[in-house]
């Protein structure tokens, strides 16, 4: 019988046989016919898990395309995925993995802000590219020379609202908005947007996310006869329900919002009365041909889609490094890979002809404008909406 | 002939293993030697990468030995005390933090501009207050209902980070929380971060040892054998266990207090409850009522999670997902065969 006084000793053995794979692990590379090392940041576990699945699938679709296509000049590119879990610490852990042990310099990922934040400042210090094709947070835009993603900043949604409300006529816009960080950005930025191109704000109502009657307030809103009503919301419940109790109390104006209300459980609730409702939202547009290719080939390599939008981008990233790497021709020059950033316009899944700015912010996407169908005409595959096409840039 | 196989002298192996068994525990040896391979492979991988490592043991070893101070020698199984390590850690981003963009911030977060070291002590004292206000509320409970209380209390701090928007940000977190500074010296490296780390760490020790060696440890453990018996000789025990509580959110404040400052960046995912199941794992795994075995848990936890980075060929698809089933079985595979953990003397 084992004396379990050695228990210790085999603990060892089984972090030696972990270390016999850490030893054998290749750091080389660069040479002619050796491939592109990229590292991959994304959140496989933890609460990003979702978004950071399908990210990391897409990137490995793209790659499988550009390799079975020849490479880049005759070079494979090989990716190096790291488990970033949607945390600082994990994606400080990761990135140094990457770029201490495997030695890259170009990183695709991460698909959570915070993870993002967490390792952008030592990204910036090492002079590494961190490319995020998810990461939505605003901070990020200021996070350094060396970060950038093709994923819109939240405060892009508000600018596009209040565009898409000027393009359609809206002149006296009333809001009702949820009293929580991200619906209150959504108002504030729509509403900036608004008033920049000459519109008025003639009512505005707060609620907490713990009310379900709003009447009292909607009321007041639909005394002030506005144009339309805007709803920026953060729980799909009460968003359904603010629908629904405007339109039973006789207003037959049109509504606007994001994402939220036109979620599966807020159009539940709505029923009938969420048909036309209009929403800006992150969506891939279905006159876009490169958008259908993507789709489908990501349905028949792993027999589903989900998160449209985000999987088109985290493909797009892959293509777009391809090209920058076909310039550089060396994994290792992170600074000519960020010239190549800042000066490549693209066209690929997720829009055409966009670019980054001088803060690594994609400019020349814009949200898509969706609108909401009859109930009868509602099916898990179209999500309840049709898709009317990208949201006006002015 | 039999008579002269049954004397023959020992083997080289044997007069080895006999030699360190008369001068000692074969325990600390093999724990020695555990943390002498963790620093070889680790440094074998990657200066840098072996730094951080380092750093974000003394962290979990920090958080380790604390609780181990309320589970492992007081008996109050707590699973709520990655609430104090988040109070820290927002402590420090709050008071530390310099960020300045305004455009989807809805309330502004007051602004303190302090300093590492004047915030560091802050961040102790808040998990501290917050420590009482719990504890005086949870000594009314013990065993089950302590647990599940506890678990409560882990929620509600969550639910705090993250709705608390005008001091945390809610989902968005805190960027830019300062690195220590002292005059012109910025800790901005990695490892004069580690350095201060492992002083905190060896202050944490100390204390904790010099706590379960002296009267008040003996009485704690008094506590956990039989309360009802400890109280009978004439000890206060709700201050006992209110005592050591403090003590303990206290040193879960500093740990967060540094990840604050190492992450630079906070936000509430750091803090929900998986993490906090995470930490009463690690003080399993090392060994209950044993400040070695919270050291050792740590390291092993972190080299096991961090190691599995190293283990290649799997489809990258499924990456993520199989280096956690892997830990995961290592886990119970180590609590099959050493329920008390790996340097422990209680079993719970």
């Amino acid at each position: 019988m084992v004396n379990r006084r050695y228990f210790p000793i085999a603990v060892v053995a089984v972090l030696a046989v972990v270390a016999v794979a850490g030893f054998g692990c290749d750091t080389d590379g660069g040479g002619d016919d050796e491939p592109f090392r990229i590292g991959v940041m994304e959140s496989l576990t933890g609460p990003g898990e979702t978004y950071g699945t399908v990210s990391n699938q897409a990137k490995q679709l793209a790659v499988d395309e550009i390799n079975a296509a020849g490479g880049i000049d005759g070079r494979m590119i090989e990716l190096i995925v790291e488990d970033s879990k949607c945390g600082a610490q994990d994606a400080i852990t990761a990135y140094n993995k990457l770029t201490d042990v495997d030695g890259v310099k170009i990183i695709l990922g991460t698909s959570c802000s915070g993870a993002m934040l967490g390792a952008a400042p030592l990204a910036e210090e090492d002079g590494v590219i961190l490319f995020s094709g998810l990461a939505t947070n605003p901070d990020i835009a200021t996070a350094g020379d060396y970060i950038f993603r093709t994923s819109m900043s939240d405060a892009q949604l508000g600018v596009d609202t209040g565009n898409l409300l000027w393009a359609d006529g809206i002149r006296n816009l009333a809001t009702i908005t949820e009293s929580t960080d991200y619906a209150e950005g959504v108002r504030r930025t729509s509403v900036a947007q608004f008033e920049q191109r000459g519109g008025s704000i003639v009512a505005e109502e707060r609620y907490a996310s713990d009310v379900t009657d709003f009447r009292t307030q909607l009321t007041k809103l639909i005394n002030a006869n506005p144009d339309a009503i805007h709803l920026a919301a953060q729980s799909e419940f009460a968003g359904g329900t603010i629908v629904k109790q405007l339109r039973e109390l006789g207003y037959d104006g049109p509504i606007y919002t994001e994402v939220v209300p036109i979620g599966a459980t807020a159009l539940e609730i709505a029923g009938d009365a969420a048909t036309g409702v209009k929403a800006v939202t992150a969506d891939l547009d279905p006159a876009n041909n490169k958008a259908k290719e993507v789709l489908q080939s990501f349905r028949e390599k792993y027999d589903y889609v989900t998160l449209a939008w985000y999987l088109g981008s985290a493909y797009d990233d892959v293509y777009i490094t391809a090209e920058c790497l076909k310039q550089t021709g060396d994994d290792q020059d992170a600074d000519g890979f960020r010239d190549c950033l800042y000066d490549i316009t693209w066209s690929g899944a997720i829009g055409n002809n966009y670019s980054f700015d001088e803060q690594g912010e994609v400019v020349g996407l814009s949200n898509v404008v969706v609108e909401v169908l009859p109930t009868g005409e509602r099916t898990e595959d179209n999500q309840g909406y049709s898709v009317l096409g990208p949201a006006p840039l002015e | 002939m039999n008579g002269n196989a049954t004397t023959a002298s020992p083997s080289l192996f044997e007069r080895g293993m006999l030699m360190l068994r008369e001068k000692g525990d074969l325990e600390l040896y093999a724990n020695v030697f555990v943390i002498g391979w963790a620093v070889i492979f680790t440094l074998w991988q990657g200066v840098g990468f072996a730094v951080t490592l380092g750093t974000v043991f003394c962290i979990w070893a920090i958080l380790s030995v604390s609780l181990n101070l309320v589970v492992g020698y007081t008996g109050l199984l707590s699973v709520g005390h990655i609430g104090f390590f988040g109070i820290g850690a927002y402590g420090m981003a709050i008071l530390t933090s310099d960020t300045s963009y305004e455009l989807l911030r809805t309330e502004s977060i007051p602004q303190f501009g302090l300093p590492f070291f004047a915030a560091l002590p802050i961040c102790v004292l808040a998990a501290g207050v917050a420590a009482v206000v719990v504890g005086v509320v949870f000594n009314r409970f013990r065993d089950d209902i302590y647990v599940l209380v506890s678990f409560g209390f882990a929620i509600i701090a969550f639910n705090v980070f993250l709705s608390w928007r005008a001091l945390t940000r809610g989902a968005y977190g805190i960027p830019d929380v300062q690195r220590p500074q002292i005059g012109s010296w910025v800790a901005d490296g990695e490892i004069e971060f580690l350095a201060l780390c492992v002083v905190f760490l060896l202050i944490v020790v100390g204390i904790s040892w010099f706590l379960v060696s002296s009267s008040f440890g003996r009485v704690l453990k008094a506590i956990r054998e039989d309360e009802q018996v400890a109280q009978v000789f004439g000890y206060q025990t709700t201050y006992y266990k209110l005592a050591i509580w403090v003590i303990s959110a206290m040193m879960a404040g500093l740990a967060g207090g540094l990840l604050g400052s190492f992450t630079t960046f906070v936000d509430p995912n750091s803090f929900i409850l998986l993490e906090s199941m995470l930490l009463v794992s690690i003080v399993i795994l090392g060994g209950l009522a044993s400040i070695r075995g919270s050291l050792l848990g740590a390291l092993a936890f972190v080299l096991l999670e961090e190691g599995m980075r190293f283990i290649t060929y799997l489809p990258s698809e499924f990456i993520g997902q199989v280096r956690q089933v892997v830990l995961g079985v290592m886990l119970v595979l180590l609590m099959l065969f050493r329920p008390q953990g790996l340097a422990g003397r209680y079993k719970l």
